[in-house]
């Protein structure tokens, strides 16, 4: 607990929080974004537009964004967490009355910049929630299943609202970060896996809510062979892709299985499959590293933060971040069926960029206000 | 006290709780990493099978790396090459529905059976069916755009020769292998499979295009029955053009008659008569034993053990040596072969190439008949080009070896200013008097018409009976004629040999009326092809220069002044 000494209780100045500022954190978040930038410019046969210049865009934006909520203090997050997740929940429901029909889904809603999608920045606010709800709890109530019962509805909404849509994939991510907000939370084991049991066994019911292609997905998952033309045709396309990158790839502009259009959705899911079939093993395991680095370090600061809320929203985030990144290699690479998660940083949509930067942001007001004891009701 | 303790321990254990499952989450996200560099290893390195499906391995394979070097003429020109075809095949096993996939197929391929497709596409039992080998791209687009799944294309490369039957009898064909079944491509088999570069071969394909035609036409004048023809590169042995008649398509070269598959330019032997007179008149020259003023009784024919020799051109008198070699009389040659002694004759056609096979690039050489012994009367029906039979070929490259002095070996292949090596044959003083006298042969006879307008041919005509049996055949000629041009320093022989020309107006169809006047319109056709200046004979300047090479260097320098 005195890990800064007598920092902890010191009230950072604007200029210190500045000077105390994650710059190398910014520094890898750039890179990522570089290696993002130059893909989506592939992408588009060596353009620009459409993706490249407005995720740059979107890109200097969300940067300024993020050091604005970096500053910001972490007791006024903290008080505005129910208020951030009730917004975003409503926003849910507009989209459920009226968002824009996407991609045969409904998740969009149109703002002019570009087609903001609540359920990417409900991963952020449930967090936020869950991470102020559990900070507000005794300690020896954690243990307690009554005290349960708001967090699982916390979580429930946001999923079946996401799921009706429909969008597995984000229902899938809303529902593990749920978890790992409960884990870290310190909820008895015997409740988490006895709840695991619950969902394990709800599994069939669950199975015929799903829409057939959602079924599809998971069939195909299991053998894509099965349907070469079909749904299992992004993985087969995927892996002949990685696989004629070999060790060094084809060189950037190079890929031809995707510029040939081979690789269905270049710019946003496969966008990874890309990067190795132009930079090879290397180039990919590069990124890999690069977002290691980044994830540890933000691990590293949950890790240090003397507040449970800081420790939580913290650690909240960097899952809701590894669980894009893992998902989205692990989907590529065909370890897990294709459920529509992008490459965060990477991918081209502007939602998932403003949100994870926004995540970043959160994540860094965590540090520079690691040393503050709060208070369960958020007073220092 | 206790209960404050209690509830601080309680928090400190809540803490360590919490902050042991957070590294645990760091471990488990430290494990995820390390299974997804694991399956990136999987996918990008050990991925075999996924790069041979790529669309470069597709093409790359079947596109670029062709497993048999291509074939091109002196300046480029493709004459052989690989092709990549498609090929139809089916897999039943992920064939949904045979009967409209055959439907659909026949509606592109209406040579195809549908009830044989429909059997062919419904054994399950298979994974792989030829449907139609060699398929057009436009019948492969028109399937491919059908979508039936189960049905893909396989690609094969097939050999192809764009010039077709133009270049058949020196290139040749291959088997669907494409393994070289004759030509060069057998010849050349194995450089042709290793290599990747194009072989380059001696020929121009517009010489080669310019003979043929003045063949085929005259050949079809006279109603003869095929023919030969040879242009050879004086100077280095180089073949620019090579023609037998009739020819076929190497494409279908299955189908190809054997009259049509023989190469009467280089494997056919003929008795070539009146040509030989030319080494006759040499050797008799380069011995010494006989002057240009040394004369014969030619007035009467010989009668030597059983055979008569007489002239067609009967002169009746006494012929000087260029009398002799001008007018094609046998009975003078036959006088000066009994002049020199076996072994003279016989060192000369060897030196000359005439008594063993071309060396050419060709599987389909003939090898030359000689007389069985060189007696006296062989020697005498020698001299007149009867009783030795060669190749088209072996005589061009001989007539090169006078006109030059020296003797090179006949190629197909482009030697590409590398130095050719000459054996020496004839003094240039034998040399130059052997230009002379072919020059007042096409100046004088029947050879006329060989000469092609200011480009100074010399040559000789050739007219023999047909040899059937043990004797020969008056009412069957080979008419050939020989030309080289400039004469005043060859650089290009021109042979051509028609197979049995039928007569026209009664006349008898001579070298110097049937073969003599298509290598005249070669010649004017190819010399500005080949780069050879027209010499203006009778402009004022140069008529009355002597022929020979200064003079001529002279005169063409005049020639250029005046201009």
């Amino acid at each position: 607990m005195s890990r800064g000494g007598n920092f902890g209780s010191i009230e950072l100045t604007l200029r210190e929080k500045l000077i105390r500022l994650n710059w190398e954190m910014f520094v890898i978040i750039l890179l990522i974004a570089c290696i993002g930038f130059a893909m989506l410019y592939s992408a588009a046969n060596g353009s620009l537009s459409p993706w490249a210049s407005k995720q740059m865009f979107l890109f200097s934006l969300g940067m300024v964004l993020m050091a604005f909520v970096a500053i910001i203090d972490i007791r006024f997050w903290l008080k505005l967490s129910y208020l951030v997740y009730g917004f975003n929940l409503s926003l849910l429901l507009i989209v459920e009355v009226l968002g824009s029909v996407g991609m045969g889904a409904q998740r969009w809603l149109d703002v002019s910049l570009f087609q903001f999608q609540p359920s990417e920045t409900m991963k952020i606010a449930l967090v936020m929630a869950l991470a102020r709800y559990f900070h507000g709890l005794e300690t020896y109530d954690v243990g307690r299943i009554r005290f349960l019962v708001i967090p699982l509805f916390l979580i429930a909404i946001p999923i079946i609202l996401v799921l009706r849509q429909p969008d597995l994939g984000t229902a899938g991510v809303l529902g593990l970060l749920g978890a790992v907000m409960l884990w870290l939370a310190g909820v008895r084991l015997w409740h988490f896996f006895g709840f695991a049991l619950c969902v394990v066994a709800s599994i069939p019911i669950g199975w015929q809510l799903l829409h057939s292609y959602q079924k599809q997905r998971v069939m195909t998952f299991l053998d894509p062979e099965s349907d070469p033309l079909g749904s299992g045709y992004h993985i087969i396309q995927s892996k002949i892709a990685m696989g004629s990158g070999g060790i060094f790839g084809k060189g950037f502009l190079s890929g031809t299985q995707s510029h040939l259009n081979f690789l269905p959705e270049k710019q946003t899911d496969f966008i990874f499959t890309m990067l190795a079939e132009e930079f090879g093993f290397i180039g990919g395991t590069s990124l890999i590293g690069l977002y290691a680095i980044l994830i540890f370090y933000s691990i590293f600061i949950a890790y240090s933060c003397r507040s449970k809320f800081g420790r939580l929203l913290a650690m909240g985030l960097v899952a809701n971040f590894f669980l894009y990144v893992f998902i989205n290699i692990a989907m590529v690479t065909g370890l897990v069926p294709v459920v529509g998660v992008p490459l965060p940083l990477i991918s081209n949509g502007g939602t998932a960029l403003i949100t994870v930067l926004i995540g970043f942001g959160l994540v860094m007001s965590c540090w520079l206000h690691k040393g503050i004891f709060i208070n369960r009701r958020g007073a220092a | 006290m206790t209960s404050r303790v209690s509830f601080e321990s309680t928090n400190k254990k809540a803490l360590e709780k919490a902050k042991s499952r957070l590294l645990f989450g760091g471990t488990l996200v430290a494990a995820a990493f390390l299974v997804i560099a694991v399956r990136l290893v999987d996918v990008t390195i050990l991925n075999e099978e996924s790069r041979k499906n790529t669309i470069e391995t597709r093409n790359v394979t079947a596109g670029i790396k062709m497993s048999r070097a291509d074939i091109v003429d002196r300046n480029g020109i493709l004459l052989a090459t690989n092709l990549r075809t498609p090929g139809l095949t089916g897999n039943p096993k992920k064939v949904i529905d045979p009967i409209q996939a055959a439907r659909s197929i026949v509606q592109i391929l209406p040579e195809l059976s549908e009830t044989k497709l429909v059997k062919q596409l419904s054994a399950k039992s298979k994974e792989f069916v030829w449907l139609k080998r060699e398929i057009t791209p436009r019948q492969e687009y028109e399937i491919n755009k059908l979508g039936i799944i189960g049905v893909d294309f396989k690609y094969e490369e097939k050999r192809y020769w764009p010039m077709r039957n133009l270049t058949v009898h020196a290139v040749g064909y291959t088997n669907v292998d494409n393994k070289g079944l004759a030509g060069i491509e057998l010849f050349c088999d194995e450089i042709l499979k290793e290599n990747q570069k194009p072989l380059e071969l001696s020929l121009d394909v517009r010489v080669q295009q310019v003979l043929r035609r003045e063949m085929y036409n005259q050949i079809d004048k006279y109603k003869a029955i095929g023919g030969s023809g040879i242009v050879l590169d004086a100077e280095t042995g180089e073949t620019i053009a090579l023609v037998s008649l009739p020819d076929f398509m190497p494409h279908e070269a299955g189908t190809a008659t054997d009259n049509e598959k023989f190469n009467k330019a280089t494997h056919g032997i003929y008795e070539l008569g009146s040509i030989f007179k030319i080494f006759n008149t040499a050797i008799a020259l380069e011995s010494g034993k006989v002057k240009l003023d040394t004369s014969y009784d030619a007035r009467k024919p010989i009668y030597i053990s059983r055979y008569i020799i007489r002239d067609y051109h009967a002169q009746n008198k006494v012929l000087t040596v260029p009398e002799i070699f001008i007018h094609s009389s046998n009975i003078g040659s036959a006088l000066i072969a009994a002049e020199f002694d076996r072994s003279l004759q016989q060192k000369f056609f060897t030196d000359l190439g005439l008594l063993r096979p071309s060396s050419i690039e060709l599987a389909a050489k003939g090898t030359p008949k000689p007389p069985d012994n060189w007696k006296k009367i062989y020697r005498m029906t020698v001299s007149y080009g009867h009783g030795i039979s060669v190749s088209p070929l072996h005589a061009a490259t001989a007539v090169a070896a006078i006109v030059n002095g020296n003797h090179y070996q006949a190629t197909l292949l482009k030697k590409d200013n590398k130095p050719v090596h000459g054996t020496k044959v004839i003094s240039e003083k034998t040399s130059l008097i052997m230009r002379k006298l072919l020059r007042e042969v096409v100046l004088k006879t029947s050879g006329r018409s060989a000469d092609a307008a200011d480009y100074l041919v010399g040559g000789k005509t050739g007219t023999a009976d047909k040899s059937r049996g043990g004797g020969y055949d008056r009412s069957k000629l080979i008419s050939s004629f020989v030309g080289v041009f400039p004469i005043t320093s060859p650089k290009y022989v021109v042979i051509v040999n028609i197979d049995d020309p039928k007569q026209i107006n009664k006349l008898r169809p001579t070298g110097g009326r049937v073969a003599a006047p298509v290598v005249g319109r070669v010649i004017s056709e190819i010399a500005p092809l080949l780069g050879v200046f027209p010499v203006m004979v009778n402009a004022p300047d140069i008529k009355g220069v002597s022929l020979n090479n200064q003079t001529n260097q002279s005169s063409r320098k005049q020639r250029i002044a005046v201009n």
